[in-house]
């Protein structure tokens, strides 16, 4: 067999590299911004680009996307090449990759502060940027699968089914979550309405968190962990089982976002008992990366690559043992909607993502410039305050929730809530948000600090740009491997279907009878679709991302019924679309909130929240009252809700606007009776109309 | 806490059938481990410190 030298494209790895550690410092100063908003209001700037509800999403699809995302290409272009031994198969794609990724982050960088978002959580970009990445995933998927076809190595090691895994799901995902029918350039509806569409979200919501958080860095562990401590993989056996398992039961676990909620009893038990079963590959995973450093624990302490790793390992277990046990009905009742949810999501982001991250530049950015890195001490010094950064973060939060999980749910011995005011709650917690945007500073320092470090280290070399290397041409098979997993290893089509297989089970047992059996949503004849007006201010709603604090869903508790109203029944949100529910109560619960104040508290609220609820953390939407409603959209949205089910009757879109204005003058002639001059064609008029037909439904009129 | 599976008004089976499917997936899974042979998940386990011989080799003939 002919020995073939080729090189290895280090340019795109240095891309890459240079991206995650860019979009990183951005993402978390985006981050930084919204934890210190989360203590002075003021810090929302007082305009709409920058306020809390259009930032956050910012820095989660920041660090999400961008700076994991470009962490995520950047190591598995530079361990995939080296794995299956030739470059990349087409640098050109490599090239579109990159630029394609990097304009689709910009674009978000845009929409976002606009207030153009779909409302999912982690999916809040809109269709042409759906669109985009959708392009962009399948170059990347074709450079990748091209890679593979070409290698030299006949078998692919784990990581690089990992990487399949990450690319198959991914593409699944995306496609299924982002089904959206557009009403314009910006804007669009989910075709899926309340409980099915909070299904649809979660399933996604929670697998992006496996296949994009979790099953590309976990290829990339048992690459570059091996490389970093010179050690095999402890168990190649383990990390078979390891990566089976994870993969069939991650996509099972999606409905432990929405315990108590009105989905389905069964498909709440089905998210929590293969959410409790995740533990086992999780912990498999974990106890693998770690094993693999017997023997070479001394080096931990001098090398701060593993030094990152271990810590980072060490998260994931942590992270991997809370989500489960988050997952329990009783520890969900009262962990859910507190900042135990964000706490846990941090130690995930943070350790996990974060540092293997960061160990991943310190490797591989001397190694492609030829050099060393500039100075160890100060990788150390990152170390050490980056993980300062993650407990100060954590426990604070942790703190947090327990405070105000319970006041949530303390009641007097006669009988009523001890804190019947949600702001006391808040307000509580407000020194241990403090110490959270302290421990994201010192987290941000410590990567300012890796910033510094790597730029004098690329100085100090000189980028190998095409690195050679030389491997023995693929003979053809002769021999029939007897062992099917090892066939398997060397089919990279056949391993993408079976992957595809193992993730699509769990998706169809729990979507399918939620979606085609009408006992699973039972529909409530006095729910009626939103008017035009409502509509209008629904939108409005989701641009500011009211979603971002305020849930709409009340779970069957004592607690939660005695504070906002009736708990909240599955055909209440049929013609939501999207629904509302939020993950996260920084404020109050508003489903039962409509007709519960007047108009005129609701003007008083949104012009400055402080008026009605003195020490209020809710930024201030003065600019409602000054803009106009755009009222050329109404018939199309009535025209795509109709498309979507909701029951509009037929040609209403002509006297829509009509109707709009007749509520808007009703709203605004009450507001004038409390002193209250404002336009019936602002903003706010549409956003009270909605507010006030919150679960109104089916409340009970007193006669 | 087994009430959260077992109490399910009558749509029980479809966690049964999921556990069961699971159950069987896992069974092939550790099936296909069993019979693979030592010499290949050795040989495997040491593919990400190969290039780096690879790469000693190419430097030595230098």
């Amino acid at each position: 067999m002919q020995l073939e030298t080729f090189n290895y494209d280090n340019k795109i790895v240095r891309n890459f590299g240079i991206a995650t550690i860019f979009w990183g410092v951005v993402g978390m100063t985006v981050g930084l911004l919204v934890a210190l908003q989360l203590v002075w209001p003021f810090m929302n700037l007082g305009t709409p680009f920058t306020t809390f509800g259009r930032v956050r999403p910012l820095h989660t699809n920041a660090v999400i996307f961008a700076f994991v995302g470009n962490g995520i290409f950047m190591g598995v272009y530079y361990s995939m090449q080296r794995l299956l031994k030739t470059r990349m198969f087409s640098d050109a794609l490599s090239k579109i990759h990159f630029w394609g990724w990097q304009i689709i982050i910009l674009a978000a960088a845009i929409t976002l502060p606009l207030g153009l978002t779909t409302s999912h959580e982690y999916a809040e970009l809109e269709w042409p940027i759906d669109i985009a990445i959708t392009i962009i995933w399948v170059v990347f998927g074709i450079n990748m699968f091209g890679t593979i076809i070409k290698r030299r190595e006949r078998h692919m090691y784990v990581a690089i089914w990992f990487y399949i895994a990450t690319f198959v799901t991914i593409a699944v995902l995306h496609i299924v979550n982002s089904v959206q029918l557009p009403i314009a350039a910006w804007k669009s509806y989910y075709i899926y309405a309340g409980v099915q569409d909070a299904l649809v979200q979660w399933w996604y919501g929670h697998n992006a968190v496996a296949f994009f958080l979790t099953t590309p860095y976990l290829g990339m562990m048992y690459y570059f962990l091996p490389k970093m401590a010179n050690r095999p993989i402890y168990s190649y056996k383990l990390s078979i089982l390891h990566f089976w398992s994870l993969i069939f039961i991650y996509i099972w676990a999606g409905p432990h976002h929405l315990l108590y909620t009105s989905l389905p009893g069964w498909a709440q038990s089905l998210g929590v008992a293969f959410s409790i079963m995740l533990i086992a590959p999780s912990w498999g995973g974990m106890i693998n990366g770690l094993l693999t450093l017997r023997g070479a624990w001394d080096k931990v302490r001098t090398e701060p690559t593993l030094k990152f790793m271990v810590v980072a390992l060490t998260a994931y277990g942590m992270a991997t043992f809370e989500g489960p046990m988050l997952s329990l009905k009783q520890v969900n009742a009262i962990a859910h909607f507190t900042d135990w949810i964000v706490a846990h999501v941090h130690v995930g982001a943070l350790g996990w993502n974060g540092f293997m991250t960061f160990a991943i530049l310190y490797w591989a950015i001397p190694k492609i410039y030829g050099t060393t890195l500039y100075s160890k001490k100060l990788a150390s010094t990152h170390f050490w305050i980056g993980t300062l950064g993650i407990l100060f973060y954590a426990i604070p939060m942790y703190w947090a929730a327990v405070v105000q999980g319970l006041m949530w749910k303390e009641f007097t011995p006669e009988g009523v809530l001890k804190y019947p005011s949600f702001l006391a709650t808040t307000l509580q917690i407000l020194p241990m948000h403090m110490l959270r945007a302290v421990g994201g500073a010192l987290y941000l320092s410590g990567a300012l600090l890796m910033t510094y470090n790597l730029i004098r280290t690329m100085r100090m070399g000189k980028l190998i740009a095409n690195e050679p290397a030389q491997a023995m041409a693929l003979a053809p098979v002769k021999v029939n491997e007897k062992s099917a997993h090892r066939r398997l290893e060397r089919k990279p089509a056949l391993f993408m279907v079976i992957a595809l297989i193992v993730i699509l089970i769990g998706g169809m047992v729990e979507m399918m009878p939620t979606f085609m059996i009408s006992s699973n949503v039972p529909t409530i004849t006095s729910v009626k679709p939103y008017t035009p007006l409502e509509l209008q201010g629904r939108d409005i709603y989701i641009r500011e991302g009211c979603v971002n604090c305020h849930s709409q869903t009340i779970r069957p508790f004592r607690s939660e019924t005695a504070r906002y109203g009736e708990y909240s029944k599955a055909g209440e949100f049929v013609y939501d679309h999207p629904f509302l529910w939020g993950s996260k109560r920084t404020g109050p619960d508003l489903h039962r909130i409509g007709k519960k104040y007047p108009n005129k508290w609701h003007f008083d609220h949104l012009l400055d929240p402080t008026i009605t609820s003195p020490g209020s953390i809710m930024p201030s939407y003065p600019w409602l009252i000054e803009q106009a409603l755009d009222t050329t959209t109404t018939a199309s949205k009535i025209i795509a809700m109709r498309k979507l089910g909701v029951p509009y009757p037929a040609n209403y879109e002509q006297q829509a606007n009509a109707d709009l204005s007749g509520q808007a003058k009703a709203i605004a002639a009450n507001l004038k009776e409390n002193q209250v001059d404002v336009l019936d064609n602002r903003e706010i008029v549409a956003i009270i109309a909605y507010l006030q037909r919150l679960g109104t439904d089916i409340k009970v009129v007193e006669k | 806490m087994f009430k959260q599976i077992t109490n399910l008004e009558g749509n029980e089976w479809y966690l049964i059938t999921s556990l069961w499917i699971f159950l069987l997936f896992f069974i092939i899974v550790a099936i296909l481990i069993i019979k693979m042979r030592k010499q290949h998940s050795s040989y495997m386990s040491r593919l990400p410190l190969k290039d780096e011989e690879a790469k000693e080799l190419l430097d030595s003939k230098k």
